[in-house]
């Protein structure tokens, strides 16, 4: 076999590899002082790739994050038994595949969402309307949405001091300010603009926020610190984290 | 077997930082790699009943990483639309590139698909063979075929620097 055959072998060769095969390329490096340097020029190129391989950005946030999703996900499968449920949002469900095979609509929609949370996490609009009265409040957002204003059992440990109405992606929406974090607050929008079913969380320069839909409304948790900060708010809260 | 939710809480602890840096080097994006990573563990919760073997979960994670990734090229654009300055400039890796790793990213970015994702498998984890044939579902003659080719042009291709590359040499100087 020629040196070229040997040098394409050595492609296939690695460290350690102490295989059959591979004899005939070692014997032949044990006699050929050629492919012996070429050998080790490769063999340090080789360990140079390895190294740069090793570097990877950090990300502190990861795991929170996908317990996150797994916590979210356990929820939905214990609440899920209620089969007549299902059955109920089939047709949601269908909808919302179908749209997700018409093309790119839900990302740009995102990416607007994204932006617009921007938006509000710096400078949030002022209050419509305040109030202690929780049911007030509610039926006031019920008015500035479409329909009702219930919110759905991951958000019942919250309450909130005050609202205003805004347009996120020409969908109607409402910004409610927690009671008791000022830092908090809870955007919902009438439109699902975001992953079903599914907790992703983010953070921005002016903040963090967490979004999640129902398939029909969209909620936003936004939140003026970090995502550790906000992940252990929605833990104090109830929200599932 | 039952895998209980702590057992699957516990792989999660011991293989994010795994799948997320195979994600990365597959991306070229750190937000990217999140999703993904993410995504697969989602995936691999729901279908944690497949699992025939605990001692395979390594493996097994990869595969759902490479079956969520396969899936997130065909709903998005492709690796190769994805301009390199957008790569380089995302704030966060920015800062710490080394001229090797910068090296790294143009590189990988300029191989095929079918190449770059078993040579990250071989660099990045020393995945055996056999391991990266079963991840990507290949059989095991394929994957070396496509590894030494693979290698071969990630070696040509670092052995020449881009200007990016030289730049950043020259800064660390």
């Amino acid at each position: 076999m020629s040196c070229e055959l040997y040098k394409s072998e050595m492609y296939a060769w690695r460290p350690g590899d102490d295989v059959p095969d591979s004899r005939p390329l070692l014997d032949h490096l044990a006699t050929c002082p050629e492919c012996a340097q070429w050998f080790a020029h490769f063999s340090a190129s080789d360990e140079r790739i390895r190294q740069a391989f090793s570097e990877v950005p950090e990300s502190p946030s990861l795991e929170a994050k996908i317990f996150a999703d797994l916590a979210y996900e356990r929820l939905q499968k214990t609440r899920g038994k209620a089969t007549w449920r299902s059955w109920f949002l089939l047709p949601i469900a269908a909808s919302l595949l179908l749209g997700v095979m018409l093309g790119l609509g839900p990302w740009l929609q995102e990416a607007r969402l994204s932006r617009q949370v921007a938006t509000l996490l710096s400078q949030p609009p002022s209050a419509e309307i305040n109030s202690t009265d929780q049911r007030q409040l509610l039926a006031w957002s019920a008015s500035a949405l479409s329909g009702d204003a219930a919110l759905p059992p991951e958000l019942s440990g919250v309450e909130f001091r005050a609202a205003s109405s805004l347009k996120v992606a020409s969908h109607k929406a409402v910004l409610l300010k927690m009671k008791n974090e000022d830092r908090a607050s809870l955007l919902i929008i009438d439109a699902r603009l975001t992953a079903k079913n599914k907790i992703k969380s983010f953070h921005e320069t002016a903040g963090s926020d967490s979004r999640w839909s129902d398939g029909r409304r969209t909620y936003v948790l936004l939140f003026r610190g970090s995502e550790q900060d906000m992940h252990a708010y929605m833990n104090r809260m109830g929200i599932v984290t | 077997m039952q895998i209980t939710d702590q057992m699957f809480n516990d792989w999660v602890k011991k293989h994010q930082r795994l799948l997320f840096g195979i994600a990365y080097w597959w991306t070229g994006s750190r937000t990217e790699a999140e999703e993904l990573t993410q995504e697969a563990f989602l995936q691999a919760y729901r279908s944690r009943s497949s699992l025939r073997d605990v001692e395979l979960v390594k493996g097994w994670l990869v595969g759902i990483l490479r079956h969520c990734h396969s899936q997130t090229r065909r709903r998005t654009k492709s690796r190769e639309e994805v301009s390199f300055d957008e790569m380089l400039y995302e704030p966060e890796s920015r800062p710490t590139l080394s001229a090797d790793a910068l090296a790294l990213h143009q590189s990988l970015e300029k191989l095929k698909e079918r190449h770059r994702l078993p040579v990250v498998l071989f660099y990045f984890q020393d995945l055996s063979y056999r391991e990266i044939a079963e991840a990507l579902e290949l059989p095991i003659g394929t994957v070396m075929s496509r590894l030494a080719r693979a290698r071969q042009q990630l070696h040509e291709l670092m052995k020449a620097p881009t200007k990016l590359v030289l730049m950043k040499k020259a800064e660390s100087l």
